[in-house]
């Protein structure tokens, strides 16, 4: 049957339009009035079908169309039980009209059988069509079928008789109106459906709009966004300081009078404040104080006073505030929250309900600097020059969105804001200068101001780009509604759309989606569109996603370390679902937080301070267990780079939650502890570091950090203490003492330490003497290692004369060791050295108390050491006094004499030749020549050279 | 200087607690060449001293003149270059270093600066000693990627260097690199030899001891040779004619891991083991290795356990050695084991006395 029905096909195809037409000549006045009450789309384009053929001359046929439509059944046998049985319900004919609809190229093959459907109204239970004439109350055509001869009866509605009358004089006498009547009707017609179409759309609130429909569908969630400030269904003191600071532009914005806004927006919120919360009364004497006006101003909103003796009174209020029609303190308003608690919705709003021209720019815009910076100054500097020219309002959404895009609009607006504090500032000054400065200013004024209000959408208030505009804008955070509010809509939303819910199961959506509304409903509309209704049994399972929320770790903790509260409601699911449920939702929580180091931190800084029971410990052992594999597993995986391990870390704090977690709330603390001891650590082992490196290398080799601390360190101590050192001069000691003396110094000059005033200038503590000495401490603080809380070592500490007499002993032996490194072998001679070296210091120290500049003047020498590598032996010595406290670089230099430096410099020299292989340049006879007259000085240089007198040699040998 | 560093034996001839391994090392240079080395044993045994005396006994004297050198390397690593700031200690036959100092990075270190070294033969190459010597110290805290490195390079520059590794424990270092070297196990000194170095130090610095003193301090210092010495040089500063019960001084942290293992045994419980913890934090916060705080505290509790516990109680500190080893923070695994013993103790207490 397929193939010679393609030929025939096309033939039908090419004349099809007649039948068609045929039936639109009569059928159009005859339901006419129907197509005018359906507001069924699908209708239209048939409705209007092109004009009639001029070869069409056949009078009426019987194929009628009723609504618009052609009704063309294909089926022969369905024909026969439509025409011949009319009495068939509603419903049927329904079904049939679909599958006709569906079916258009049977209906074509078979056009010789096509027969006419009669449809009926829904409303109307009179016939329309009938097989006997009688079956019609009212007037009726005769129709008669073209080829079967049947004959069916249609009724007549009086309404149209006169249209009727007049179609069927101008469709068939052309001429006395130019266009043609079908086309003058299908206008009329186009024109009112067009009508209707946009007064349904316009209200959104109309209830007999057809849900299921494919093509004018809408987001509930725009389709139901608050479209005025009484309908906003967040938090009521925000909504109202929103509305406030938006106001307080108005005598800048709109000039001085306020508009009638005003009283609009005092009626809304008189009954907003009505509706919702029990009017505060302010009395009259509170308000004169005027201690906050800003917060009276709200009170003053809120209260339920006459209107206009309330605006009046609010009205001067700001003016004396302002300054005469000053913008509000902070320019800008910063709105931040969770995501879908409506903060967009808000701003607009309210924008709108002051009369302005919301312009938004969010993160789908370019928000590059430069860009945005055109677009803000158009919108904050410029009135608009359109037809409606109301002014504009910012709102910049989403400004923490993209670090560096929101970057850009933070800065520009930084700019404005701080032009305008500049100006401001500068107007105050120039007021007071005169009247040429204040001028300039103004035209200033107009150039950089901010001159509209600005709002600004943040989630996250503290995202780091955000932090420069946090001083300067006001911050409105926005708390989630309560629930049952949120229901409440909801509910609303769903009667208006015929959804079945119940408001348990509304209850939990909000509850599950944290009263995200636009979340909430896009949920329902979800739903709705799969024919399914909201579960509250499975939530999880059948609400489509969660939102992605990240909780900071102390939320976290909480969860893990607090067991939640079984509520009653959900005390009637079984115990297994809610175990689920509970373990679903701490899992998606601490995979969403991810910084697994941080979460295991503050479980283990905070599992020991619960009270869970634990006879033998069992549980402790068990977390304390957990704790470490997550210390491992962390390891491994960012020691191999397989990240995609983190997965596993988030079951180990739920095997935790499941261990310990109580009912009663945990007092949580951020793990400190740990991170002190980190930090604590490290510093100390950078003053291990330090030590060794000071350490002459032939020691320190045979060292490592961990056997300093572990072996050296505490006996170390007590050999630097010892208990029989008395503070006398050397002369005094007996041979033993001054051996042990020696080894005393050596053993502190080898380990390079030393004493030293930590608080006071090191350089200043030799010159104040034994005054401040009680603060000597060792020098590399190596005391630190051995100090445990709660632990008192039985170290000894030396008096501060021993201390300040060994660290002159040092040093002098740090001399001694330069000079003697060379020849002499080192442990042999060492003690006569020292020796020989306490006379000299002795009379050094005398030299010293008495403030004497010594120099030695020895121009033969002096030539001698003038050598090319003396200028960095120079520092070195100088380095190497200076930490002894007793010269400082700087002084040196001024200094005329050189004498002295050189003079240095021959026992500096062998010390440093030791370490230094390359200085060879020194002849060896001339260091033969020095060693032979072993003399040591210790050479006190004083700030002046006031008093300058050869001295020589022998006065000091006396 | 301490007598510690005083006494030191500069040569091999001079050695007084490993003879036996002093004179095969002799042995081994008198031939003029040696294998690459690997020196391991506990710390204070005597390792670096030999080492040092080895070198010695090669180069000569001139060995003994060493400097330092803080130097940042610029090392090339694919797409980037990362600075590798690394302490060397140098003479001109020998370089001593620490690559493990590099941590993570210590790859690095192996694959780029030993191989830059170990490529230069030394330029006074008259005769037999054309190799210098690089002594690598603590090679166990290498990572396993740095060890593999470091065997080709043994391998392929075996002709200019020497290599002398020198590490606590053997285990750590890889079966390949261990399998190249010549392994000398440098044992902790028995308590007599320790008791033979004092001595000799005693005569050296012309004291008087007496009989048995020296015994007492060997037994403290738990076979530690450093320790040992240093602890004699204590007891002399702090009372010098010595008498046989002369308080010896202990050392404070060891002091301090007694103190918590009473605390330990006194109590178990949950907040016990909080302030347990917060003394471990100090012992940790001082630099002490937690390894060997561990050790010390599974020692000092097996004191004052019942036999029947100290077996499965050290198999607990092993078990948790091992994963403090294998994890980051070493308080997580500490106070595991601290609280594992706390369980133990606690029902055994229960299970006896009811």
């Amino acid at each position: 049957m397929e193939f010679p029905d393609a030929a025939e096909l096309e033939l039908l195809e090419a004349n099809f339009t007649f039948p068609d037409d045929d039936d639109e000549d009569l059928i159009d006045d005859l339901d006419f009035d129907d197509v005018q009450t359906s507001s069924e789309p699908g209708s239209d384009p048939i409705t209007s079908p092109p004009d009639p053929k001029p070869t069409l001359t056949l009078p009426p046929k019987p194929q009628l169309q009723i609504n618009g439509r052609k009704r063309i059944l294909t089926d022969d046998g369905n024909a026969v039980v439509i025409t011949e049985e009319k009495k068939r319900s509603r419903v049927e004919e329904a079904e049939d009209e679909d599958w006709l609809r569906y079916s258009p190229r049977k209906e074509n093959e078979q056009e010789e059988q096509v027969v006419v459907e009669l449809e009926q109204e829904m409303e109307e239970e009179e016939r329309i069509l009938a097989r006997y004439a009688m079956e019609i109350d009212g007037d009726c055509v005769p129709v008669t079928g073209l080829d079967g001869g049947e004959r069916v009866y249609a009724k007549i509605c009086r309404g149209e008789d006169e249209r009727v009358k007049k179609l069927e004089v101008k469709g068939y006498s052309t001429g006395l109106i130019q266009e043609p009547v079908r086309a003058l009707m299908q206008r009329v017609e186009h024109d009112q459906f067009t009508k209707a179409l946009e007064a349904s759309s316009e209200d959104p609130s109309e209830a007999n709009l057809p849900v299921g429909t494919v093509v004018n569908e809408q987001l509930w969630v725009e389709k139901y966004a608050p479209s005025s400030f009484t309908e906003l269904l967040s938090d009521e003191q925000t909504n109202r300081q929103v509305l406030m600071w938006l106001k307080q532009w108005d005598s800048c914005v709109f000039g001085v009078e306020i508009k009638s806004t005003t009283d609009d927006v005092l009626s809304s919120l008189k009954r907003h404040s009505l509706a919702v919360q029990h009017p505060r009364r302010f009395s009259r004497s509170s308000f004169g104080n005027g201690r906050d006006p800003r917060r009276d101003n709200e009170k003053a909103h809120s209260d339920l006073h006459p209107e206009n003796n309330d605006s009046d009174r609010i009205k001067d209020l700001w003016d004396k505030k302002h300054r005469k029609g000053g913008p509000p303190e902070q320019k800008i308003l910063l709105l931040c929250g969770p995501p879908g608690l409506g903060k967009t919705t808000l701003a607009h709003v309210a924008a709108q309900h002051c009369g302005y021209r919301v312009v938004e720019i969010n993160a789908s815009d370019d928000r590059s600097t430069s860009s945005i910076e055109a677009k803000i100054h158009d919108v904050v500097q410029m009135n608009s020059v359109n037809a409606d020219s109301k002014p504009k309002c910012l709102v910049i959404d989403e400004i923490d969105g993209a670090l560096n895009d929101g970057k850009g609009a933070v800065e520009v607006i930084l700019k404005l804001v701080s032009a305008e504090r500049k100006l401001r500032s500068g107007k105050e000054n120039e007021s007071e200068g005169g009247n040429a400065g204040q001028k300039s200013s103004k035209k200033r004024n107009q150039k950089g101001s901010l001159l509209r209000p600005v709002i600004c959408i943040c989630n996250d208030l503290y995202a780091p780009a955000l932090r420069p505009l946090r001083q300067v804008a006001k911050v409105h955070i926005f708390v989630q509604p309560t629930v049952s509010r949120v229901v409440n809509r909801l509910k609303y939303i769903c009667n208006r759309e015929r959804v079945k819910t119940g408001s348990i199961a509304l209850t939990a959506l909000a509850e599950y989606t944290d009263c995200d509304i636009r979340s909430c409903l896009n949920t329902l509309q979800f739903l709705n569109k799969k024919k399914e209704t909201l579960n509250v049994l499975e939530l999880s399972a059948q609400v489509v996603g969660r939102k992605d929320a990240t909780r900071s770790a102390f939320d976290i903790w909480k969860e893990i370390l607090q067991k939640r509260k079984v509520k009653q409601t959900k005390k009637s699911f079984n115990c297994f679902s809610l175990m689920s449920n509970d373990f679903e939702t701490l899992h998606s929580l601490i995979s969403h937080r991810g910084d697994y180091d941080l979460i295991f931190d503050g479980i283990h800084e905070n599992i020991l301070q619960l009270h869970y029971t634990d006879p033998v410990m069992q549980k402790t052992v068990k977390c304390s267990d957990i704790l470490g594999c997550s210390d491992i597993f962390h390891k491994y995986t960012m020691h191999t780079q397989h990240l995609s391990l983190q997965v596993y870390q988030s079951p180990l704090a739920m095997s935790i939650h499941g261990l310990v977690a109580q009912i009663g709330k945990p007092n949580i603390e951020w793990p400190k502890s740990i991170q002190r001891h980190r930090t604590m650590s490290i510093e100390k082992k950078e003053i291990l570091h330090s030590w060794k490196n000071k350490i002459p290398p032939c020691i320190s080799r045979h060292l490592s950090t961990e056997s300093i601390v572990e072996d050296l360190i505490s006996p170390f101590l007590h050999i630097l203490s010892p208990s029989k050192l008395k503070p006398v001069a050397l002369h005094l000691l007996s041979e033993k003492e001054k051996a042990d003396l020696a080894q005393l110094v050596n053993t502190m000059v080898s380990y390079a330490t030393t004493y030293k005033n930590i608080k006071s200038d090191p350089s200043l503590f030799m010159q104040r003497g034994a005054s401040d000495a009680s603060m000597l401490s060792l020098d590399p603080p190596i005391g630190e290692f051995i100090k445990f809380k709660g632990y008192d070592s039985c170290h000894l500490v030396l008096a501060s004369a021993v201390k300040v007499f060994l660290v002159h002993e040092a040093e002098k032996q740090k001399i001694l060791q330069g000079s003697s490194n060379l020849h002499l072998p080192p442990i042999g001679s060492e003690s006569q050295d020292v020796s020989r070296c306490a006379n000299s210091s002795t009379m050094s120290k005398a030299s010293a108390s008495s403030d004497k500049t010594i120099h030695f003047r020895d121009p033969s020498r002096q030539k001698q050491y003038d050598l090319p590598a003396a200028s960095s032996q120079n520092k070195r010595s100088a380095g190497g006094t200076t930490a002894s406290g007793k010269v400082s670089l700087p002084e040196k230099k001024k200094k005329p004499f050189v004498d002295s430096r050189s003079f240095f410099d021959r026992f500096r020299k062998p010390s440093d030749k030791a370490t230094q292989a390359n200085d060879n340049a020194k002849p060896a006879q001339k260091l033969e020549e020095r060693d032979s007259r072993p003399l040591l000085f210790k050479f006190n240089e004083g700030y002046t050279n006031a008093v300058k007198r050869p001295v020589r040699i022998h006065e000091f040998l006396k | 200087m301490l007598w510690v560093d005083k006494y030191r034996p500069k040569t091999l001839d001079k050695v007084i607690v490993h003879q036996d391994v002093a004179q095969n090392l002799q042995k081994l240079v008198s031939e003029g060449d040696c294998p690459h080395l690997l020196f391991y044993g506990p710390s204070g045994s005597g390792k670096k001293t030999l080492i040092m005396a080895l070198l010695r006994q090669i180069f000569g004297p001139s060995a003994d003149k060493v400097k330092v050198e803080n130097k940042v390397w610029k090392v090339d690593a694919g797409t980037r270059t990362i600075d590798v700031e690394l302490t060397t200690l140098s003479s001109t036959h020998h370089v001593e270093l620490n690559p493990s100092d590099a941590g993570f990075q210590d790859r690095y270190v192996v694959q780029e600066i030993i191989k830059e070294m170990a490529k230069n033969r030394p330029i006074d190459t008259k005769g037999k000693k054309g190799f210098k010597v690089l002594v690598l110290n603590e090679v166990d805290k290498l990572s396993r990627e740095a060890q593999h490195s470091l065997r080709r390079t043994m391998e392929k520059y075996s002709a200019s260097c020497r290599l002398v590794l020198c590490s606590n424990s053997s285990s750590k270092v890889t079966e390949a690199v261990r399998s190249r070297c010549l392994n000398v196990r440098i044992n902790a000194p028995m308590e007599e030899e320790i008791v033979n170095v004092l001595e000799f130090i005693a005569k050296k610095e012309g004291l008087q001891s007496p009989q048995g003193f020296a015994a007492r301090i060997a037994e403290k210092s738990n076979r530690n040779l450093r320790r040992a010495v240093l602890t004699f040089e204590t007891c002399r500063v702090q009372q010098y004619p010595f008498t046989n019960n002369q308080a010896i001084p202990p050392m404070d942290w060891e002091q301090y891991v007694s103190e918590i293992a009473s605390d330990i045994m006194k109590e178990q419980s949950p907040k016990r083991l909080f302030e347990v913890r917060g003394k471990l934090y100090e012992l940790l916060t001082n630099c002490i290795p937690p390894e060997i705080i561990l050790k010390r505290l599974l020692f000092e509790l097996l004191k004052k356990l019942d036999s029947e516990l100290k077996h499965e109680v050290s198999n607990w500190a092993a078990h948790y050695e091992h994963r403090m080893r294998l994890g980051q923070k070493a308080i997580f695994h500490l106070e595991a084991f601290v609280a594992k013993f706390m369980s133990i103790y606690k029902s055994f207490l229960i299970s006896t006395f009811g």
